[in-house]
């Protein structure tokens, strides 16, 4: 079997402040195959987006408090890596997607020259042969009169170009992996479609491994492979995407799943997940998800669940799965 | 529905004048709506539905006399609103109100739970202090909140919270009429239907008549008696529930349709990808506003007007696709037309 893109054991992301501590990520483990999509799923605070910039190393140290026992990247150890030695792994071969396009792109620079400095830095290349590469970039995802855009400031594009710009500058060296982190929430509806589908497109013809984190699991449908659910911290299903739409084990991913709205949908109820997420500094004891949960028992309040396998396709942190067969419920 | 609508539009146009320019040259003007027309009846739920820039919070805006339109009418409960004196005006707002879409925003930091919620209270005089303090009780109970949250402040709840807050504000003077601006946009996806769910709770306690704006078709689906489907200022399509999910013709609405993600795995959906971007509402084309993007736009449609054409009761289409350009050429069978597009684009 061909080495993982990504393979990281234990992810441990505190944040020290002065009321407490805010326990952002407790021990996340994350494979990714080559040219395999994973979306990272849950709802804002569950600590999805410190882990992709963890992976990164974005997370600056202090104030936060990262411990990873195993980062393999493209068959490297990158745990010890150095912030110069970061660097020539961003942009080249890890490359980060962000969700505002406005707050990522610099708004005193064309956007052509902000994807051409990734040429320069990464490749030997003199400034024509990067410009030439830039317009190609931008041909790439779909911008029409790419050599006029490469001219323009991001405030003079649309909110879906300049997302595109995004993925121009991701794409542009053919990195091993990309971090897509809610790289569509910011955009209208149909911008919503055409963004996603350029993304895919891209992502399946040059096999590039991919990092979805979202909030929206509706987005994932149309992209993933296999779908992280993390909660307060911590995964608590893992699964592929056809084994949690259709068999979701967690109560809480059943939440998720309902939650999202549906053409199909006859009644005129919603369906909801009662009450919010816990505050990071007061999770509560036990499993995090038990004040929410319908199910919870006596021990669900005492003990945190170990994240064990159901079967090949799903793993699930959760001391009362749901959506089993009738024999093992009973056990 | 036989009843007087509560509120009625009749082509309402807003245009706000654009910075900058030649000087001593007319100003150049942006169309945010433009001849609009629709009533709302009492106890219905209005669905508005468009993306960003198709005027729907300037409609919404317009509907609760906070921006004049140049051309048109409002009419509210039978009285012009755009012709009250300001004594009128200011109580005949009372009976409508707003929720906004970012919560912590429209609340103010600096005011505890008491004042934020009682604020309209005060301003109207309505009722002495120890009344205030039980209304208040009464409405956080109602929105799901506890009495002793009153003298905490904005900051110290989540979205949903501070949403369910803003929400106890607008029914405090009990409205009859309540325009919501995408109230959950900005929440967290398992929140949205907790807030959506206690706003169809209100509406039937509490007899409130809603103007929901969304972008999102699921969801004004099963909440809305009536639907219209707005683009760069115009409306392409209005009808009942049924006509906009079952029977829609309008091909924006079919993109919009297409373009709601859904979680079922199993079936394989046709997706309508639009080309292009949403085009600047400042010198829109005369004809059809979305026939750059339309993927069966004809020669006719950037120059002819476009009327709004009854195809059923109640459901109207503005599109030289469905009913034919107005003079000579016969409207023809819409499905008909959908084939031959795909037999021609496979060709």
């Amino acid at each position: 079997m061909e080495e993982p893109t990504l393979r990281m054991r234990k992810l441990k992301v505190i944040f020290p402040s002065g009321r407490g501590i805010i326990r952002a990520v407790e021990g996340v483990d994350i494979d990714i195959e080559k040219g395999e999509c994973v979306a990272l799923v849950g709802e804002s605070g569950c600590g999805k987006s410190v882990t992709s910039r963890s992976i990164m190393k974005l997370i600056d140290s202090p104030p936060a408090l990262t411990r990873v026992d195993e980062l393999y990247f493209g068959g490297k150890d990158i745990k010890d890596f150095s912030e110069s030695e970061m660097r020539k792994v961003r942009g080249k071969e890890m490359a980060m997607i962000f969700q505002d396009a406005m707050e990522a792109l610099n708004p005193v620079i064309t956007c052509g020259k902000q994807i051409a400095e990734i040429f320069l830095r990464h490749h030997d290349m003199d400034k024509k042969e990067a410009r030439r590469e830039t317009v190609k970039a931008l041909e790439l995802v779909g911008v029409p009169e790419p050599a006029s855009r490469a001219k323009n400031y991001p405030h003079e594009l649309s909110g879906g170009m300049r997302q595109r710009v995004l993925l121009a500058m991701a794409f542009a060296c053919m990195p091993k992996l990309i971090l897509a982190d809610e790289p569509t929430t910011s955009l209208d509806v149909t911008i919503q479609a055409q963004v996603l589908n350029e993304l895919r497109n891209l992502q399946k013809s040059h096999d590039v491994s991919l990092l979805l984190v979202t909030h929206d699991l509706s987005v994932v449908s149309n992209l993933a492979d296999k779908v992280y659910v993390m909660y307060s911290g911590k995964i608590v299903e893992k699964a592929s995407l056809r084994q949690l739409f259709e068999k979701p084990h967690h109560p809480y991913s059943i939440g998720l799943l309902n939650s999202v709205p549906k053409l199909s949908d006859e009644e005129s109820g919603f369906e909801q997940i009662p009450g919010t997420v816990p505050h990071p500094m007061r999770k509560p004891e036990g499993c995090y998800f038990h004040p929410r949960c319908n199910h919870a028992t006596e021990k669900c309040k005492k003990e945190m669940p170990p994240l064990s396998a159901i079967n090949d396709e799903s793993e699930v942190r959760c001391w009362h799965p749901r959506n089993m067969e009738r024999e093992e419920a009973m056990t | 529905m036989n009843k007087d609508p509560i509120i009625t539009l009749e082509n309402i146009t807003v245009d706000f004048p654009v910075k900058g320019g030649i000087p001593f040259l007319p100003k150049k003007r942006l169309q945010a709506v433009s001849d609009v027309s629709f009533s709302v009846f009492p106890g219905e739920t209005f669905g508005i539905v468009g993306e960003s820039g198709c005027g729907k919070s300037t409609l919404a805006n317009t509907m609760l006399g906070i921006v004049k339109p140049s051309v048109g009418e409002v009419t509210f409960k039978g009285k012009k609103l755009f012709d009250l004196s300001r004594k009128e005006f200011k109580s005949i707002r009372r009976d409508m109100q707003m929720i906004f879409q970012d919560p912590y925003s429209s609340l103010n930091p600096r005011f505890t739970v008491f004042q934020v919620i009682a604020e309209p209270m005060i301003i109207s005089k309505s009722a002495t202090e120890e009344e205030m303090v039980e209304r208040v009780g009464e409405l956080l109970e109602l929105v799901g909140l506890s009495k002793d949250d009153m003298h905490r402040h904005p900051s110290d709840f989540s979205g949903g919270q501070q949403q369910r807050i803003a929400i106890a504000r607008s029914i405090i003077l009990n409205p009859d009429f309540l325009v919501c601006d995408e109230p959950v946009a900005a929440l967290d996806v398992s929140v949205h239907a907790q807030i959506l769910n206690l706003l169809q709770d209100i509406q039937e306690r509490m007899d409130i008549t809603y103007v929901l704006i969304s972008h999102n078709l699921a969801m004004v689906k099963n909440i809305c008696d009536r639907i219209v489907v707005m683009y760069l200022g115009k409306v392409m399509e209005s009808g009942r529930s049924e006509h906009i999910f079952d029977h829609a013709k309008h091909p924006y609405t079919h993109a919009l349709l297409s373009a709601v993600l859904d979680t079922n795995v199993e079936e394989e959906r046709e997706l309508v990808v639009l080309k292009g971007d949403i085009p600047s509402p400042i010198d829109p084309p005369k004809g059809c506003r979305f026939y750059q993007r339309c993927p069966y736009a004809m020669q006719g449609c950037r120059t002819i007007p476009v009327p709004q054409v009854e195809i059923d009761s109640g459901h109207h289409v503005a599109c030289h696709y469905v009913n034919g350009f107005p003079e000579g050429d016969k409207p023809e069978d819409y499905d008909k037309r959908i084939e031959q597009a795909h037999e021609e684009a496979n060709v």
